[in-house]
């Protein structure tokens, strides 16, 4: 078995392309996607006519406080230009206790922005006025300090924990590119069987003295080692490069990434038994994961559609419970004993193909 | 040692094995003769335990090896048809790792691997990657994976197709030795009948999935003993001559030849002294005139009316 699974590294280094190609794409594609919802935050050109550099810096840092705006400071002058220029569609103008907007053309940005702003306005000159009635003139901190530490605090949950929506929407692109990234490189890998059976080389192992159990097993733990090194290595990256934090469930991640690795290789398997001729591999690989991974959510949540038919497809993709998986171990600090049911889903998943699969293989050699 | 009983292997309609019966034994090494699509590697498969009789008997020392695979595997060396091996790797790596899942290890595995390089004639190249040979090479190498683990029989499926001539008297001579020198059984499969006339002490004749001839070259050509072929050349043809040939009794078939005719005869009838003297009165030179020992080539042909490579 072992020489079996070392000469699969031994031709890996020699045309190791395809596979670094898919690492590589994983990167690519979490860019395109997370790295332009990044850039959603949207900026807000702010000017005053009348205040004085603090009074406005004061104010910036009141409406800073946001997720989604970014108030930046210019000049009268600036935001009439970039208006004209097309460049922003609106600007806004700040004065003590009064703001309004300098228009170009309407944008449905504006509303949003307009709630914001109106929002923080009314809260920083009632507790102004409040300042001015009771003559206390630290009514912001003292309105703070006793939020921290409050005779009696309502603890509103979220039903999921306490994972912020950007954040879930962050990892969720870097979760599913990952792991249909990973679906292709292991399709990929495991047609090295089907090819080998084409040219001969299959004949010659199943000739040898080696088991046909322990020829199938090096190559399928040479699959599952390059799915998983790569969904590792991919969220190395993520990060080492580009700061990602993975919690601390470190076990339950593994955990899950196993299961789920071995779920998509016992489904190569399944599909590898479905066909017997390699040229239509070439076509089945990108259907089969891309497929899988539209159906299982990776692309976009699951949540966002409502179509009962297509909520209970996804249930039978093992990328969906691998997607649950993670996102509960990440994002919800969830545990493995939180976990059983994706993780014993995706085992169930892989044994089940993994029986079919090796029976259709094997269906016209029995010997 | 080695029996093989009423194999038959049907691909859905088409009967690719009929009823093939045929034995191996110590030392020897036998054609299995045959133009495409006959069924040459379907036996073989069946019998190297690739692929599953439809029915029939494969027996080695007395034992069903289709109960049991793994009695034969380790003794058999099968070099297949098409080329079997790892395009990303080295000459030697290929025979490294087909060594080493025969569980030849270290020092042992070393000095196989310089062994069969060195018969193969390719230890200069070794390092070099498979898929930057030629296709002689390719066969070669091909040929030295099966040789690895020194098999008692060895099975060749074609191994010279498509290469040229010095490969392919090279690996003739090879397979020669290997059957003479080491006492290697070997089955040789092939559609060119010099090479199996230089190489087998025994043939078996395939055709559409059955075996329609067997038995020592000698025997094979007997077959033909009834008749003889004689070819003469003359310095001018003409119809003439050619009717006047048909007239002789003793010939039974006249058909022209390059500058000539070639003649089928009954065995033992003495034609050509007729012959000699029917040119004569025709005023016609005969130039040469030779009686043609039969090939196994004229073998297939008198079986089935067709040549054996079309
Ligand atoms: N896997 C298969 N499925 C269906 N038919 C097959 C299969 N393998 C062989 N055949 C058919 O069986 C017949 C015999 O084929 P085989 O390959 O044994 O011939 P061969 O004597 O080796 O010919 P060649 O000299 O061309 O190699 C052919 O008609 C072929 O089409
Ligand atoms: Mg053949």
């Amino acid at each position: 078995m072992w020489a079996v699974f070392e000469l699969q590294w031994v031709r890996l280094k020699r045309n190791p392309f395809l596979v670094l190609s898919f690492l590589g794409l994983t990167f690519v594609f979490v860019f395109l996607l997370a790295g332009s919802q990044a850039d959603q935050k949207m900026t807000v050109h702010t000017f005053t006519d009348q205040l004085s550099e603090p009074q406005m810096a004061e104010w910036l840092d009141l409406l800073n406080d946001s997720d989604t705006l970014t108030f930046q400071q210019s000049d009268r002058e600036d935001v009439v230009d970039l208006i004209e220029a097309g460049r922003i569609s609106f600007g806004l103008h700040v004065d003590e206790e009064q703001f309004h907007y300098l228009v170009g053309h309407q944008s449905h940005y504006q509303i949003a922005v307009d709630q914001h702003v109106q929002r923080v306005f009314q809260e920083t000159l009632r507790i102004r006025q409040v300042a001015e009635q009771t003559g206390i003139t630290d009514i912001q901190g003292r309105v703070e300090e006793a939020l921290e530490q409050p005779l009696m605090s309502i603890d509103v949950d979220a039903l999921k924990g306490d994972a912020s929506q950007a954040d879930a929407e962050r990892f969720h692109v870097v979760i599913g590119m990952t792991l249909y990234f990973a679906i292709y490189t292991i399709l990929i890998t495991i047609s090295s069987i089907i090819i080998q059976k084409r040219d001969g080389t299959w004949n010659r192992l199943i000739l040898s003295p080696v088991k046909k159990t322990k020829i199938y097993l090096g190559h399928l733990f040479y699959c599952f080692l390059i799915g998983f090194l790569q969904i590792v290595v991919s969220f190395a990256l993520f990060h080492y490069l580009l700061g990602y934090d993975f919690g601390d469930q470190f076990g339950a991640i593994v955990l899950v990434l196993i299961v789920y690795v071995f779920s998509i290789v016992a489904l190569g398997m399944f599909l590898m038994g479905l066909i017997q001729s390699p040229q239509q591999l070439d076509a089945v690989n990108p259907i089969v994961a891309t497929g899988m991974a539209m159906l299982g959510g990776a692309f976009w949540p699951i949540d966002l559609i409502s179509n009962q038919m297509m909520i209970a497809l996804s249930r039978v993709m093992p990328i969906f419970h691998g997607m649950e998986g993670l996102k509960g171990a990440i994002l919800f600090d969830q545990g493995i004993t939180e976990l059983l049911q994706p993780l014993s889903i995706l085992l169930l998943m892989g044994v089940l193909f993994m029986g079919i699969g090796i029976n259709l293989m094997e269906r016209d050699t029995k010997i | 040692m080695l029996e093989v009983e009423g194999l038959k292997k049907k691909f859905k309609t088409n009967v690719a094995v009929n009823e093939v019966n045929l034995y191996l034994d110590k030392g020897e090494s036998v054609g299995l003769l045959g133009p495409n699509g006959a069924g040459k590697s379907t036996t073989i498969s069946m019998i190297s335990t690739l692929i599953k009789p439809t029915a029939g008997k494969v027996r080695y020392q007395g034992k069903n090896i289709l109960k049991d695979p793994n009695s034969i595997r380790p003794i058999l060396g099968v070099v297949p048809q098409e080329i079997a091996l790892y395009e990303l790797l080295s000459a030697y790596e290929n025979v490294k790792f087909f060594g080493k899942i025969y569980g030849l290890k270290g020092k042992q595995l070393e000095q196989k691997i310089d062994q069969v390089l060195e018969l193969v004639g390719l230890q200069d190249r070794k390092k070099d990657l498979v898929k930057t040979y030629s296709g002689g090479m390719k066969r070669r190498i091909n040929i030295a994976v099966a040789l690895l683990h020194e098999p008692e029989i060895l099975i060749m499926d074609e191994p010279t197709v498509g290469i040229d001539p010095q490969s392919r008297s090279y690996i003739l001579d090879m397979v020669r030795k290997l059957n003479q020198e080491k006492g290697m059984t070997v089955l040789y499969t092939s559609h060119y009948m010099e090479e199996v006339e230089r190489l087998c002490d025994r043939v078996y004749i395939m055709d559409h999935g059955q075996i329609i001839a067997s038995g020592t070259k000698e025997e094979l050509k007997s077959i033909l003993s009834s008749e003889e072929t004689v070819l003469i050349e003359v310095d001018q043809t003409s119809s003439a001559m050619l009717d006047a040939l048909n007239e002789l009794t003793a010939i039974q078939q006249v058909t022209e030849a390059p500058k000539g005719y070639k003649l089928i005869v009954s065995k033992g009838a003495n034609v050509l002294a007729d012959v000699f003297s029917l040119a004569e009165t025709m005023d016609i030179k005969i130039t040469s005139a030779h009686v043609e020992v039969p090939t196994l080539e004229d073998v297939f042909l008198h079986l089935t009316g067709r040549k054996l490579r079309d």
